[in-house]
């Protein structure tokens, strides 16, 4: 606890955002069998969404910036962007990447690792006490930029974070694992990704979504954040073969039956019929 | 084809925190060994044990390397990473293999950051290309998408699926090399304060022959006791989605089907209440024959379906309850 007359200090977090193709609504191309991203609608990465809610959390116990940080080959559209910020994030960071270049989980790890340094500097901050991340996104699900960012600045990370709060300086954390969960603690700045059993992100209103416009998106560019990486392209390291679906062939077939108990029947004959199901 | 060449004998390391991961490790490294002619390290962070190392060489490790820190106890993840790191430098390896468990794919990162490398998470196949590239194959876009990649890093970096493979076979006559070196690690910076081990299973669900499998569509815990019934009739095992075994806990974690948990191939797989997510979809995805119980005609799990019945489950499963003891009678 705080003594009498000792403000409690105010947080500064802020939080990574990836703007990805939704897989829900990526649709096939039917000759091919290679996904239609051109198509594709784009989204706030939900785990991204997660992370933005743990942040607003704090803000409201803690009070301090809130801002948001997004490194992107080209923007996204003005509605999925503003998404961020009608949750309640406070200012939007978009660091550009030049042309087509599409840089590895390295490369991009340096760059945002830059652009937090640099936006903390604007916000004149000396450095942010807590950077957070969505688990994984919902495109690649690799799960490495959270704790490849933490390397970059050279802080320690926690992943897969349900629930964290900050106490005089010490972030308290429970990370799920596969079979157990930890509370760990850990002394402030830290890197922290946000899984999916954290609490269900809030939806803006419609008032939030049509304040959001109002709130600044600074853009940056990569390239001046850092200049030695500029042309550094991921295909020299990383080359992608091929993309294709997986093919599974289902008989999709619906059953049809005046009621439960036929329909039941049915399928229950036809599975003992092609021996997916026995009685000993 | 030729075997790519090196200037000196290529090493392939590995590493998990999970023994039972380490095996399955030991036979994708064996293959990547054997392809580059070279040589397969196992990692593991702890004094020499000389019954693992044994183990490891018998499964197909040449040499088995012990990173002894300074301090007892088990290490986490913050450790981990300095320890693995200092193995790495030591064994200098061209490949470097680590299992997709949620710890070692944060060291992974961790330590492809510290080596400036890329690394490919959450391999299903890895085999060694022509011009000696890593060729790799996993899950994109939420899983609804296989993409091959070629990697051309040195070290070449991966994370690979858990039970993706068999533990390696064990070949009596096989010897290596045990090493052990001390390290001076710093103190953590992240203390562990507390742990609650989530309930497990008896049983694995990845081997099980037919599975009954629940989803957000069950109204409540006595539904769940319904498909319980459903699959003791069958024989089955019982599984669950995400919400069901994250969020609501109604279910062990390693009950759980999808891409963030186990992935199944029984003969059959009967869903119920499942939406079908594309990440559960990834999980069970290599059923033989699927049958979906959604009362919702236009949820996606009635395309991974072989049969579907478009219904609510609260009645369609009892409803298949009375069918199978019906069908059972008419055995007896």
């Amino acid at each position: 606890m705080t003594s009498a007359g000792d403000l409690p200090k105010a947080l500064n977090v802020i939080v990574c955002i990836k703007y990805a193709v939704d897989p829900n609504q990526l649709e096939t191309e039917p000759v091919t069998g290679k996904p239609n991203l051109a198509r594709a609608p784009c989204r706030i990465n939900n785990f991204d969404e997660n992370a933005i809610e743990e942040a607003l959390r704090l803000k409201a116990k803690h009070g301090g910036k809130l801002v948001g940080v997004s490194l992107v080959s080209q923007a996204p559209p003005k509605d999925v962007l503003l998404r961020a910020l009608a949750m309640g994030v406070d200012i939007s960071y978009l660091v550009t990447l030049p042309g087509q270049s599409r840089p590895d989980a390295y490369v991009s790890a340096v760059i945002l690792a830059a652009a937090i340094r640099e936006v903390a500097e604007r916000s004149g901050i000396a450095e942010w006490d807590l950077v957070l991340c969505g688990e994984a996104s919902v495109d690649e699900y690799s799960g490495q930029t959270g704790p490849r960012i933490a390397e970059a600045l050279d802080i320690p990370s926690i992943t897969y974070v349900k629930s964290l709060s900050v106490n005089e300086g010490t972030l308290r954390a429970v990370r799920v694992a596969e079979d157990r969960e930890e509370t760990v603690e850990v002394s402030l700045p830290v890197v922290v990704t946000v899984g999916m059993e954290a609490s269900r992100p809030r939806l803006p209103t419609v008032l939030q979504i049509m304040g959001a416009g109002r709130k600044p998106t600074v853009e940056m560019s990569a390239a001046d954040l850092c200049p030695h990486l500029v042309g550094m392209e991921t295909a020299s390291v990383v080359k992608t073969l091929d993309v294709s679906a997986p093919s599974t062939v289902r008989r999709r077939e619906v059953l049809s039956g005046e009621t439960p108990d036929a329909m039941a029947r049915e399928v229950l004959r036809r599975l003992i019929e092609q021996g997916d199901v026995w009685f000993r | 084809m030729t075997a790519p060449q090196y200037s000196a004998a290529p090493c392939v390391l590995v590493f998990s925190e999970d023994n039972d991961v380490v095996l399955q490790l030991l036979r994708v490294g064996r293959q990547l060994a054997d392809q580059c002619v070279g040589s397969l390290v196992a990692v593991n962070v702890g004094p020499k044990n000389v019954d693992a190392a044994e183990d490891y060489i018998t499964r197909g490790a040449d040499s088995v390397l012990f990173l002894r820190p300074n301090q007892t106890g088990g290490l986490g993840v913050e450790l981990l990473v300095d320890a693995v790191y200092q193995g790495i430098r030591l064994m200098s390896p061209a490949v470097i293999l680590v299992g997709a468990t949620r710890v070692g794919t944060e060291l992974a990162a961790r330590l492809a950051q510290r080596l400036a490398v890329p690394c490919a998470a959450g391999c299903m196949t890895l085999s060694l290309g022509v011009a000696g590239g890593l060729v790799v194959e996993r899950y994109v876009y939420g899983g609804r998408f296989i993409a091959r990649e070629e990697l051309r890093s040195a070290p070449l970096m991966a994370t690979v699926q858990m039970k993706r493979f068999e533990a390696a076979e064990r070949d009596k006559g096989r010897v290596g090399e045990v090493r052990e070196l001390a390290l001076e690690l710093p103190a953590p910076k992240v203390r562990l304060v507390a742990t609650r081990e989530r309930t497990r299973s008896e049983v694995d669900i990845t081997r099980a022959e037919m599975i009954v499998a629940a989803g957000r569509g069950l109204r409540n815990l006595e539904a769940l006791a319904i498909l319980k019934t459903l699959a003791e009739l069958l024989g089955a095992e019982l599984a669950g989605s995400r919400p069901l075994t994250s969020e609501l806990e109604w279910l062990p974690t390693d009950r759980r089907v999808g891409l963030s948990g186990q992935t199944v191939k029984p003969r059959l797989y009967v869903a119920c209440g499942i939406s079908g997510q594309i990440e559960h979809i990834v999980g069970m995805r290599s059923s033989r024959t699927v049958v979906a119980i959604n009362n919702d005609p236009e949820a996606p799990i009635h395309d991974e379906a072989d049969y579907s019945i478009v219904g609510d489950l609260h009645e369609v499963v009892p409803a298949l309850i009375r069918a199978c003891k019906e069908r059972h009678r008419q055995k007896v």
